[in-house]
């Protein structure tokens, strides 16, 4: 009798219906902020993030109009540096001359980077390849070009009577291999500038400016590069006079790093040591 | 890279594509960790009514009230009495029996025999499903951690048949199987923790009836010698 009583009060226990919702809850609670609360899944911001990298190096090479106080003739030689690439059968010397013309590119940003091997070495090069022909009438409206900045009317001008001459010659299957080679080169020094753009871009994105320092001072960089874009060393070469702006720089060279170098290893050499110039009012 | 950063890497994703040993592994944590909770929770209200009850109980009785009237309302109301309640119920039953000049030793020791055996069903009342808990404290992490070991088993059998392995193919797999684990810690933890809790109460309170048992069968002795 006494059992069944002990039984029947165990039985009666207080709260055995409540502990189990208590227990459900507990569970409904803990899973419902694991599956809601946390986020589980990996956000594709990374691949917005990558957009934005590639689009960066691009907006300096539009701009680059608006500097001119580097060289002004910038805008107008990009126009001919075009057509003379594709007719390859031409004479060596209009094929030298997109060369010419499509080193000043790299110049117009208003961070200069001189490489090692500069315009003027290509040109002389090819020239030793020409002298066979006729030396005297071309070299000088080459030279003409780097110097003065003349209209695009005076050049093709000075293009069209060069191009009839060759024409009579024989030597059109040196000229075929000149001309790729010179295609070939174009292409490098494309690549080449398009990535002496996207180096000028990072570095300028990093640059903390110093404010309102008069004028437009002016900073030359020694930069030595690591293959893989990392920055070896730094020094300067041409102060701006203001220590600040120098500093400020500097610094951003080395934030800026990795640098963005052209994947092809062939074309490292130009960027393992060159010159970085930069305008105060264009790191504004 | 690309695979896994569209890859749905959501729990209920994770769980729903586990292997099915592992699917049970979590099936049966799931299920051990529920009830656990369902015995966390009766305990504690079941072990919070007992102290609360001794209180009252101990209350009255050294208040000075007349034993036969404390019987009576502990025989009245039985279902709603206390453990301690009991004991004594169980205890003034037996001495109020062999009133009839009997032995005082023998009387005495047939009510300490009834108060005891009174107090062993409630220790056992209280204690019942702390085992549960202490089982599943001790077990599951083991339990979640055959599950993870299992689905790591597999995800690496399923990468010997890559020829370029990238962590990107393992990831998902473990990300699985470790869920396992998971899952048996969670249920684990909190057990172990109310086992403790719960274990200390109970002995807290079987040091309190024993010390109660005593108390009375010396108020009961007095009693017997003065009648």
């Amino acid at each position: 009798m006494t059992t069944l009583a002990w039984r029947r009060a165990s039985d009666e226990e207080p709260g055995l219906i409540r502990s189990a919702a208590l227990a459900l809850l507990v569970h409904i609670v803990f899973f419902g902020f694991m599956v809601f609360g946390l986020n589980w899944r990996n956000d594709p911001n990374e691949s917005m993030a990558v957009d934005l990298w590639r689009d960066m190096p691009q907006q300096p090479i539009k701009p680059q109009p608006v500097i001119k106080e580097p060289i002004k003739e910038l805008p107008k030689p990009t126009p001919p540096a075009q057509e003379p690439v594709k007719p390859q059968p031409e004479p060596v010397q209009p094929k030298s001359e997109p060369v010419k013309i499509k080193n000043p590119p790299p110049r117009k940003p208003a961070i200069e980077i001189k490489e090692k091997i500069e315009p003027p070495k290509t040109i002389q090069e090819e020239k030793k390849v020409e002298p066979v022909q006729e030396k005297v009438p071309k070299p000088e409206p080459v030279k003409e070009q780097v110097k003065k900045p003349e209209p695009i009317k005076e050049v093709e001008k000075k293009v069209e009577p060069e191009r009839e001459l060759p024409e009579k010659e024989q030597k059109t299957v040196e000229q075929d291999v000149l001309a790729q080679l010179a295609a070939q080169k174009s292409k490098a020094l494309d690549e080449i500038a398009k990535y002496k753009a996207m180096i000028q871009a990072k570095i300028r994105s990093r640059i903390v400016t110093p404010p309102d320092l008069p004028g437009n001072p002016m900073v030359e960089f020694r930069v030595t590069l690591l293959p893989g874009g990392d920055v070896l060393k730094v020094s300067l070469r041409k102060s701006s006079g203001y220590a600040a702006f120098d500093e400020a720089v500097e610094r951003a060279i080395f934030l800026a790093k990795p640098l963005p170098i052209p994947p092809d290893p062939a074309l490292f050499k130009e960027f393992r040591d060159f010159s970085l110039t930069v305008y105060y009012q264009d790191a504004l | 890279m690309s695979a896994t950063v569209t890859q749905d890497m959501s729990l209920l994703h994770l769980v729903t594509s586990a292997s099915l040993p592992v699917q049970l592994v979590m099936l049966m944590l799931l299920i051990a960790s529920l009830l656990s909770w369902w015995f966390i929770f009766r305990k504690l209200f079941a072990i919070r009514e007992a102290i609360k009850q001794s209180d009252e109980f101990e209350n009255t009785f050294w208040r000075g009230v007349d034993l036969n009237a404390l019987y009576q309302r502990a025989a009245g109301a039985r279902d709603r009495a206390g453990s301690m309640e009991r004991i004594f119920e169980a205890g003034f039953r037996e001495f109020t029996k062999h009133q009839s000049g009997m032995d005082i030793g023998a009387i005495m020791d047939s009510t300490r025999g009834a108060m005891r055996a009174a107090y062993q069903r409630e220790m056992d009342r209280l204690e019942a499903h702390l085992s549960f808990l202490a089982t599943v404290g001790s077990v599951s992490p083991y339990v979640g951690l055959f599950g993870t070991v299992w689905g790591i088993m597999n995800s690496f059998r399923e990468l010997s048949n890559l020829t370029q392995a990238t962590i990107a193919h393992v990831a998902p797999g473990i990300a699985e199987a470790l869920i396992a684990t998971a899952m048996g810690l969670f249920a684990a933890i909190p057990a172990v923790i109310a086992y403790n809790r719960y274990a200390s109460d109970t002995s807290q309170l079987a040091t309190r009836y024993e010390s109660f048992m005593e108390e009375l069968s010396n108020v009961l002795q007095r009693r017997a010698v003065k009648l």
